[in-house]
């Protein structure tokens, strides 16, 4: 028998688990003790109670909330007036925490900060741009990672990161310290409100990875004990722009 | 491999007691345990109701969330349907297992195919289930378990003891000991030395394993996504870097839509850990894009029954498959804060683990043991973010076991496990006998009584009870007494008196100087 290839082989277990899926729903419809449900049963209940749905915070509320929460999870937050301000910060930063890798995602509101031109002895790499390049090893090295926020809700604390080829999910995973750039208009009151758009967007519309993240990496395993940092990034700087 | 024979290396080492009564006393005979297993639990659970209460409207929200738990596992067949066929579509490799030895077989297959030389593993309840580690070094294939806690309870040899923090039952020093002879060098005993040490150690792997594996939190069916919460970054870290990922999940892990993810959102972490939302949540929809820099080239998402569909249609246990897997119940448990989770002998602890445990093994025998490791109070019933009635199920399964013939060996359905647990400690003992009356007074709403008696009602449940058994007769007797049904309401002045007397057990303890801050 000549060697099943790879490719053989799954189409061989897609068969298989093709059939087998028949078999399991026909087995929960059995004993569900009904025929087995084809069309989308009405669901009364989906989504947050309706209270909530309503629910609103002005912009202003929504900056003092998503900073208290962030904080309260261990993350830093300022507010800034533009991106000029954003990129003094990040430069600063760099320079003040001596890093020496710097890994950005590849768009072009980070390219417009020019960061290179004024972090002569930091190397700034940029996600994706280099086909040969071990992007991953870049990302794991890397002191500070920087990311534009897709969302962030001031409910929970939270920042949005969506991947594509230009905004790799290592970007704000790998580095030591990870600093996220959030549009204003981008920070919503609800989880709801950003979670909606991957609904809407439907299974073709979703990008591999979305990543809710809540303030640093952290840990209680060690007699409940937290630690920071113990995976992701352990320092974690939301710029709130706008 | 079937569920019976299949032991972790550590269980077939030093091999377990048979009893929960044995395994109790060997919790309780470890000091540290017993203090661990306290402290965090209180903690967990207190921040459990801070985080309830902040949030308000709590008793909504558990409505809105039992309910999307209720629709989604009626309707199964739909939307388990429609998440396999949307998961196929961003690329996933979907696998049907209907037991553990197929998804093992599946998992191994992958490895083989893959010539993997180790896996990284983020917390995967259901791969302690399948014993899978084990499975995987039959093969040789390395398994490194990443979650910080698991990690070390995988160098120390042991299972987790608790869903949420599974390793509760070690101290720094037992833990810088086993980093130390990882590391081949001496380890401080201070948390950020041995976190830091974790880090760097595991970053390796993460970059050089060939596949990662993880379980599943919840599975969106609308758009075949997966999605994991978690607050160290390590099941980002396994579903990012190895070539291929292999994904576990329960057969009813599922949800219709993002938007109801919000609610299981709102729930998940606050009942776990206290937190608003986990460090992390990720939705992951299929292999990398074509030209996306990282994430696994394949991705497989094994979805496996394994006893999980014998729940279905039974009326008394349907509910079962509602869980989230927070482990709310065991915090609140007054039972397992003081035994642990070693304890319970099965992949899962707690009032949950009572239950779900012999449900999954269909393993009647064994069923008494568990269920009578419990106090019946409702605690479990009142934490569970998706209200799933777990003490009336701890009844169920004592009746079931008492009308195939096995009651002889309880005597009486009553709290004997309970009672030679807690007999063991004397600051307990106290406890215990305020907690007898209380567990009577406690019974919810008459449940108990209206649900089990009286005896002609019996014959509406699907397994007709043997009457002529001399020693069911008896053990009903002793429920009936147990439970004694004028006593709905716990008297307040009883109330009182065991919350004056959990304070001050509660002062005790920080006068003893538990030292964990
Ligand atoms: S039974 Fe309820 S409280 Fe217990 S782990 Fe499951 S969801 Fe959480």
């Amino acid at each position: 028998m000549t060697e099943e290839t790879h490719i053989k082989w799954l189409e061989r277990m897609e068969q298989d688990s093709r059939t087998k899926q028949q078999a399991f729903m026909n087995d929960i419809a059995r004993r569900l003790k009904r025929p087995r449900t084809t069309e989308a049963p009405t669901h009364p209940y989906r989504g947050a109670p309706d209270y909530w749905q309503e629910f609103q915070w002005s912009s202003v509320e929504r900056i003092d909330q998503f900073t208290a929460n962030f904080q309260s999870a261990g993350g830093h937050v300022f507010r800034m007036a533009d991106m000029d301000e954003a990129k003094a910060f990040i430069v600063n930063k760099a320079n003040e925490m001596l890093a020496r890798y710097i890994l950005r995602q590849n768009v072009s509101e980070l390219a417009s900060l020019r960061l290179e031109e004024e972090l002569a002895d930091t190397r700034v790499s940029v996600w994706n741009t280099n086909l040969q390049e071990a992007w991953k090893a870049r990302a794991a090295e890397a002191d500070i990672g920087i990311v534009i926020a897709d969302y962030a809700v001031a409910y929970t604390g939270s920042i949005t990161v969506l991947s594509s080829a230009d905004k790799g999910r290592s970007v704000s995973l790998l580095p030591t310290a990870l600093i996220a750039i959030i549009p204003l208009e981008r920070l919503k009151t609800r989880l709801g409100e950003v979670l909606i758009d991957f609904d809407e967007a439907g299974q073709s519309g979703l990008p591999a990875g979305i990543h809710f993240i809540s303030g640093p990496s952290r840990s209680a395993d060690i007699e409940n004990d937290l630690t920071i940092g113990v995976h992701g990034p352990g320092i974690v700087f939301a710029l709130l722009v706008g | 491999m079937s569920q019976n024979a299949a032991h972790t290396k550590s269980e077939s080492n030093n091999v377990k007691p048979a009893s929960v009564k044995e395994r109790a006393d060997l919790a309780l005979n470890n000091d540290f345990l017993r203090k661990a297993v306290r402290f965090t639990t209180e903690r967990l659970r207190d921040g459990k109701q801070k985080a309830a209460n902040d949030h308000g409207h709590w008793e909504e929200w558990r409505e809105r969330g039992r309910q999307i738990r209720l629709h989604t596992i009626a309707h199964l067949d739909y939307y388990l349907n429609l998440f396999a066929d949307n998961a196929r579509a961003n690329g996933t490799h979907i696998h049907f297992a209907a037991t553990g030895e197929e998804a093992v077989k599946i998992a191994l297959e992958i490895a083989q195919r893959k010539q993997a030389a180790s896996v990284v593993k983020s917390k995967s309840m259901v791969t302690e289930e399948l014993h899978l580690n084990t499975a995987l070094e039959s093969i040789d294939v390395e398994t490194i378990e990443t979650d910080l806690g698991e990690y070390i309870i995988q160098l120390a040899g042991e299972t987790p003891s608790h869903i949420i923090i599974p390793a509760i039952h070690k101290n720094r020093y037992q833990i810088a000991e086993l980093l130390s002879k990882e590391a081949g060098e001496e380890l401080l005993p201070e948390t950020t030395i041995l976190a830091g040490f974790v880090r760097r150690k595991l970053r390796e792997k993460f970059l050089e394993a060939d596949i990662g594996m993880t379980g599943c939190n919840f599975a969106i069916a609308e758009t075949g996504s997966m999605v994991l919460f978690e607050n160290e970054g390590n099941a980002r870290m396994v579903t990012t870097l190895p070539k291929t990922q292999i994904t576990l999940m329960g057969m009813e892990r599922i949800i219709p839509s993002w938007s109801d993810l919000e609610v299981m959102a709102t729930l998940l972490p606050r009942s776990a850990t206290g937190q608003k939302l986990t460090v992390y949540m990720s939705g992951i929809s299929g292999p990398r894009r074509k030209d996306d820099g990282d994430g696994p080239e394949e991705q497989h998402i094994i979805i496996l029954d394994n006893g999980r569909s014998e729940q279905l249609g039974d009326p008394e246990f349907q509910e079962l498959l509602n869980c989230i897997r927070c482990g709310a119940c065991l915090n609140a448990c007054p039972v397992y804060r003081h035994i642990g989770g070693h304890a319970y002998g099965g992949t899962y602890s707690g009032p949950i683990g009572a239950v779900l445990t012999p449900a999954l093994n269909k393993n009647v025998d064994q069923w008494d043991d568990i269920a009578g490791a419990s106090s019946l109070c409702g605690a479990c019933y009142e934490a569970c973010p998706v209200k799933i009635p777990l003490h009336d199920m701890l009844i169920y399964l004592r009746r079931r076991k008492v009308e195939r013939g096995y009651g002889d060996k309880v005597e009486g359905l009553g709290m004997k496990g309970f009672g030679a647990i807690m007999a063991k400690s004397q600051r307990f003992s106290n406890v215990m006998k305020v907690g007898r009356i209380g567990q009577k007074l406690l019974v919810r709403d008459g449940g108990i009584p209206s649900k089990l008696g009286p005896l002609k009602g019996w014959n509406n449940y699907r397994i007709a009870p043997k009457l002529a058994d001399e020693s069911f007769r008896e053990s009903w007797k002793g429920l009936q007494e147990e439970l004694d049904k004028n006593s709905r309401e716990m008297d307040p002045v009883i109330q009182k008196r065991m919350e004056d007397l959990l304070a001050k057990r509660k002062l005790e303890e920080l006068e003893g100087g538990a030292g964990h801050d």
